[in-house]
């Protein structure tokens, strides 16, 4: 494969974290605010957080994986990964107009939830936020180094560090405000590329006419766009974790307070649309390589997106599709440490050491800053041991299935108590975790069992996506037509599939739970309480006054 | 060439065309915001 010589390598990338690092100092302050740090003021504008929002979710193993499932699937598997993980942004748009009509001023999911609750369900999701943004920032840690290693002549220790210290110099003083400004060259650079590298790779490997000279290369099921086995394998689970990934993502909760709350609608559905054309085009480069009958170095299929590139592109096209993956790992690590950050200063610190109260917001910004030191520290650590990342993420976002009809439920419900709340939580992550790792035998009456959960499962899921659009009578048909109608197919043949499987159980039991425990309880939340219960953590800064910034404030 | 080619050809390119437009909306939007702020002598965030 083509390599960048050393001083290629160093310019590019003191160009990229150079360039990154410089923009951040230009909005930096040097009293910075709690809550800028944490939230940007919740007043963005609809460019920044669209392209913030876009950047975030598209990150380097995203595309490597789209074209995973292009290669493994055929001509649907990009789909089948884009178009999903696309949803997962539109899916959550109408609850986070709800979130932020009864938060407008919050910081992280769990601080409502603290507001909404208390500490116990506060804490499970803040827990779960962690794990989910520890896990990504290590993945584009991890991708970094393996690009750096495969293009240049430094290796895989070296690009890990290069990398993550790179996206900690930008990210540290200025926290949010530096990784959603930083997004948009970051965002600029990825969709540029991928404009210009898919069909330039397309002609230059001899396209159109390889789909007639390469058509042999697939099987009747990658040939097949209504493939069953792709959507199986692939799809089905995506479906499953839509909603679970963006109420289990600090990173979309983060950016869902920071927008002006009248555009909350065209951040979304421009970020559901730029996501999936991103994802899916890079993922064509998949389905082009099963044409071609081009085998990935190693065996591994994540080389396929860099083998085509280094194949078929001229240098200074290489050079951009280096600065797309770099940018892409890079945007989506500098919102990894701005979430991490955010969770220990409002969900630990702000809320259950000193108190909403007693909150001191320079000793917040300086618990951010150590977050994102040692945050990154863990990360790099964790990225040397190398582990599957696809498999990681999986099991997260399925494990997140267990905390998705509490969190909305409890938006909407005046009867969800912190009680239903935390045991339909630990209870489906108790079913949830012997049937993801198969400890138990699916043999006879535990198979039908699972089954019957799987059917609920599905009916909650497509129930709550109805829900979000369409309201509480018509989420209910939509549940019920969707699990009577899945119950023939699913009983007695979807335990066999254990990541589908323990994903659709943990959704069930917590919702049968939460629902059951709350149904008949006394209490009568008022929702007006949450208002007042989260919000600034700073007194009102002068920067943050027009009048007074153009003064000289700043 | 064959209408199955065609429409693959359709297919695996209408990704980085509906990209660019998103990148047009995107842009538009931020330097039209970035401008505004500078207007109104606001910081951009």
């Amino acid at each position: 494969m083509e390599q960048f010589s050393i001083p290629l390598v160093v310019l590019l990338l003191i160009v990229f974290y150079g360039g990154t690092f410089w923009i951040s100092l230009r909005i930096s302050k040097k009293q910075e605010n709690a809550d800028g740090y944490m939230t940007a003021g919740n007043n963005i504008g609809f460019g920044i957080s669209a392209a913030s929002m876009t950047a975030t979710w598209i990150w380097a193993s995203s595309m490597y994986a789209s074209a995973t499932s292009g290669y493994t699937y055929g001509i649907s598997g990009p789909i089948h990964y884009g178009l999903w993980g696309a949803l997962m942004i539109l899916f959550i748009y109408p609850f986070g107009k709800r979130i932020r009509t009864v938060a407008p001023k919050a910081h992280t999911l769990a601080e409502v939830m603290h507001a909404r609750h208390g500490a116990s369900s506060q804490l499970l999701l803040a827990g779960s936020n962690v794990v989910g943004s520890l896990i990504s920032l290590m993945s584009n840690f991890l991708a970094g180094g393996l690009l750096i290693a495969l293009l240049s002549p430094f290796n895989f220790v070296q690009g890990v560090f290069i990398v993550a210290l790179g996206v900690l110099l930008y990210s540290l003083w200025s926290g949010f405000r530096a990784s959603v400004l930083t997004d948009f060259v970051q965002v600029a650079a990825m969709l540029g590329a991928v404009a210009i590298i898919v069909p330039f790779i397309f002609f230059a490997a001899g396209f159109p006419a390889a789909f007639e000279t390469g058509a042999g290369n697939l099987t009747a099921h990658q040939s097949n766009f209504f493939s069953s086995e792709a959507f199986l394998q692939q799809g089905a689970p995506y479906i499953a974790a839509v909603l679970a990934y963006a109420i289990g993502n600090q990173t979309i909760a983060q950016r869902l307070f920071a927008v002006r709350e009248d555009l909350i609608k065209p951040t979304f559905i421009t970020a559901t649309v730029g996501y999936g054309a991103m994802v899916i085009g890079v993922g064509m480069l998949g389905v082009l390589a099963l044409y071609l009958g081009i085998e990935p170095l190693d065996g591994d299929t994540n080389n396929i997106v860099p083998q085509m590139a280094s194949s078929y592109l001229p240098i200074i096209l290489l050079v951009l599709f280096f600065v797309m993956i770099i940018g892409a790992l890079s945007s989506t690590a500098d919102s990894d440490l701005a979430a991490l950050s955010s969770i220990v200063m409002a969900d630990i610190y702000g809320q259950n050491i000193a108190g909403k109260e007693n909150a001191n917001p320079r000793t917040m910004l300086l618990i951010g800053r150590i977050t994102m030191v040692l945050a990154t520290a863990a990360a790099i650590a964790l990225a040397s041991l190398q582990l599957d990342i696809l498999d990681l993420l999986v099991f997260v976002g399925a494990l997140w299935g267990a905390l998705v009809f509490p969190v909305i439920a409890s938006f909407y419900w005046d009867k969800v108590t912190n009680a239903a709340f935390t045991t339909s939580v630990v209870l489906a992550l108790a079913a949830f975790i012997p049937i993801r790792f198969a400890w138990i035998s699916m043999d006879g009456v535990t198979g039908i069992i699972v089954d019957l959960l799987n059917v609920v499962g599905i009916g909650v899921v497509l129930g709550l996506m109805a829900f979000g659009f369409f309201g509480r009578r018509v989420a209910l048909g939509v549940g019920g037509v969707a699990a009577l109608a899945s119950a023939p197919f699913v009983i007695g043949f979807l335990h066999d599939y254990a990541t589908l499987s323990g994903s659709l159980v943990a959704y069930a039991v917590s919702t049968i739970v939460c629902f059951a425990m709350s149904v008949n309880s006394r209490s009568e939340f008022d929702f007006a309480l949450i208002r007042q219960r989260t919000g600034d953590f700073d007194e009102a800064d002068p920067d943050d006054d027009p009048v007074l910034s153009a003064k000289g404030g700043n | 060439m064959e209408l199955s080619t065609i429409l693959l050809t359709a297919y695996v390119l209408v990704w980085p065309l509906v990209v660019a437009i998103v990148l047009g909306v995107i842009g538009k939007a931020f330097f039209s915001e970035w401008a505004e702020a500078r207007r109104s002598g606001r910081d951009l965030i």
